[in-house]
């Protein structure tokens, strides 16, 4: 009888297919004339190792040295002061190997840190230590790897601010927290505050606050010791790439207005990376523009930003989904889920080499 | 005992039936039944609560996003019309008549990334709004039958009878939209075909290189094509769509009698001829 169950177990070992082996193969370097060119990947849902690497290929044969990539806290620390760097290691070896630059950007609090029924989002201050605790060991795990953080995701929306009232002076408090352990940490560490959000919020509004006034707002509340560069998101909606920025307007350009307020602050030395941005092709969304206008706006942008002295890197919105949004937010991308490199994706890559 | 007359026992007889004989009274009872169970006419299925309350209330609840012409789009008087409104009214038309009481389409709006969650949320019978077939929703909807294909499809020049497929179009020149899926598939086809790709900024622009003899052949949609045949002609349809962007209604799964009664209409107007007409109205 055993003989028998050993021999089935032996059948059924050799008949299961084997494990996929992803090795991170040899390193390359990423081949542009626009050394400033990004994408903001999706690989935080990613399971598959092998998927995490063909991404990060194709962003390297796209000609775009930089990436951006989410680490949530939740998923590396769920529970308290145990770390988990397994998943962001490998996204990060692979970036590596494929010659390209990861800005992190750091959020999403852990059931442990919040209250009950809270949302992710949500940190409150008494919490801010806990957080910065994290941010240092982010810092510390990933040194020689990792070199740009982003403290936060579009604080001046009441939703990504876990809906405890929109506070630019909260979220100097928080960057402040944050910045003396990330540098002690790792003194190599650059800390990107803002990632705001481009908004037409009207004044007094419950659920926004326009991120020129919110900037200002950070300014006034002292931020300027407790970051090294800003976050910026350049969406342009439907206008093209040159179209002049104004207050009340959201365009690509608007990143202008954003410098234009750290020079007011006497931070002009400071750059700003680009971390989200782009246009949109949906053929129903009413801020979408037509797919050939979305690519030519979009290596415009590219060209822009590599006149642009004061910014390092722009990194649009986003290569790739792991799995298809099915919504106007799969008009975004520059390839499909199943890996099918749009025209868009064809059009960089002809523009950069 | 000698001598006397016994009469047989009727138990040892029926002990004597052989156990092969049982089982084959046994399967040919159960063979009877089957036949009777897969043949006998069966009393027709209950229609589903939605198609229901539609016959008895007289009213189809329709969830659309009126912001995409020439499929639907509000007037300037408030009323949703369009391609998709068509075939709504056609729809009810139908099943008025068949079921002999007045059925009535109300427009529910909805944001159209918001579609699917309302028709789950019940706040309407079945979207209708221009909403391509997505195999990865099949789990949570029914599609009905395809009442339009939106995929590429290959345009030429009237009189150029030579363009019937795209292996016509090795080693001539192509129009497409930058960007457009009539692109995505002139790339992938280019490397064995070896023709040459031309980028417009338009559809129309593509179609209007075709006509001065720039290109051969374009890669556009029927909805493009058909404008421009309209406001400036000499282009013909030369294939049928290159790949399937069809076009469909959606139901809730719990609704299978809707669900064939809205593939009957479908089927029906194909078969007519009133979807094609619908289709030179609008299109």
């Amino acid at each position: 009888m055993a003989r028998l169950l050993a021999l089935a177990a032996l059948f059924l070992a050799l008949g299961a297919p084997p494990p996929i082996l992803v090795t991170l193969g040899p390193q390359q370097t990423v081949q542009t004339i626009n050394v400033k060119m990004g994408v903001h990947t999706r690989l935080t849902d990613e399971v598959e190792e092998w998927k995490i690497k063909k991404t990060l290929e194709m962003v390297r044969a796209m000609s775009a040295p930089w990436i951006v990539d989410y680490f949530p806290w939740g998923y590396i620390e769920a529970t308290e002061g145990q770390y988990d760097w397994s998943h962001a290691d490998q996204v990060v070896d692979h970036a590596q190997r494929q010659g390209l630059t990861m800005i992190a950007r750091l959020g999403f609090v852990p059931n442990w840190a919040r209250p009950k029924d809270s949302t992710i989002n949500y940190l409150d201050e008494s919490r801010y230590a806990y957080f910065a605790q994290f941010v240092a060991a982010f810092a510390e795990h990933f040194k020689g790897r990792v070199r740009y953080l982003v403290i936060w995701n579009e604080p001046n929306l009441n939703f990504e601010w876990g809906y405890r009232g929109v506070d630019a002076a909260g979220y100097t408090r928080l960057l402040q927290a944050v910045y003396a352990r990330a540098k002690q940490a790792n003194p190599d560490i650059q800390i990107l505050a803002g990632a705001l959000a481009p908004t037409l919020a009207t004044p007094g509004s419950t659920d926004a606050m326009s991120d020129l006034e919110y900037l200002q707002k950070m300014y006034d509340a002292g931020a300027r010791d407790y970051f090294d560069a800003l976050s910026a998101h350049a969406y342009g909606w439907q206008d093209s790439a040159d179209a002049p920025p104004a207050p009340q307007r959201v365009n690509f350009r608007r990143t202008e207005l954003l410098r234009d307020i750290m020079v007011q602050n006497g931070d002009a030395a400071k750059k700003i990376l680009i971390t989200e941005g782009g246009w949109n092709d949906h053929p129903r969304w009413t801020k979408a523009v037509s797919p050939a206008q979305r690519i030519e706006y979009t290596l415009r942008a590219y060209d822009l930003a590599r006149q642009w002295e004061w910014l390092d890197a722009i990194a649009l919105w986003a290569f790739r989904y792991p799995f298809p949004a099915q919504t106007y937010q799969d008009y975004f991308t520059f390839v499909t889920p199943e890996f099918d490199a749009k025209p868009i994706y064809f059009e960089v890559q002809k523009y950069a080499r | 005992m000698r001598g006397k007359f016994q009469l047989p026992n009727p138990k040892s007889q029926v002990r004597g039936l052989p156990g092969s004989l049982i089982l084959a009274v046994v399967f040919c009872a159960a063979f009877v039944y089957s036949l009777y169970f897969l043949f006998a006419p069966k009393p027709p299925p209950k229609p589903d609560a939605v198609w229901t309350r539609i016959v008895s209330d007289g009213v189809f609840r329709v969830g659309i996003d009126p912001s995409f012409p020439p499929f639907e789009y509000e007037n300037g008087k408030g009323n949703v019309i369009g391609f998709d409104a068509a075939l709504a009214n056609e729809i009810v038309g139908q099943w008025s008549h068949e079921n002999e009481t007045p059925i009535r389409v109300e427009y529910v709006y909805s944001g159209y990334d918001g579609l699917y969650d309302a028709l789950k949320a019940g706040e309407f019978d079945a979207i209708l709004s221009a909403l391509p077939y997505d195999a990865r929703k099949t789990e949570d909807v029914r599609f009905s039958h395809a009442y339009f294909n939106g995929g590429p499809l290959i345009v030429a020049r009237i009189g150029d009878e030579s363009i019937k497929t795209y292996f016509d179009l090795a080693k001539r020149r192509v129009g497409v939209e930058l960007g457009s899926s009539g692109d995505a598939f002139a790339r992938r086809w280019q490397r064995r075909l070896q023709y040459d790709v031309r980028f417009y900024h338009s559809p129309a622009e593509a179609l209007r290189a075709l006509t001065r003899g720039e290109v051969d052949g374009v890669f556009t949609d029927f909805i493009a094509q058909s404008d421009f045949a309209k406001r400036e002609g000499g282009i013909r349809i030369a294939s049928a769509p290159l790949v399937d962007e069809l076009f469909v209604i959606a139901v809730r799964k719990e609704t299978p009698t809707l669900f064939a009664q809205i593939n009957a209409v479908i089927d029906a107007m194909k078969k007519d001829g009133r979807m094609g007409k619908m289709q030179r109205e609008w299109f």
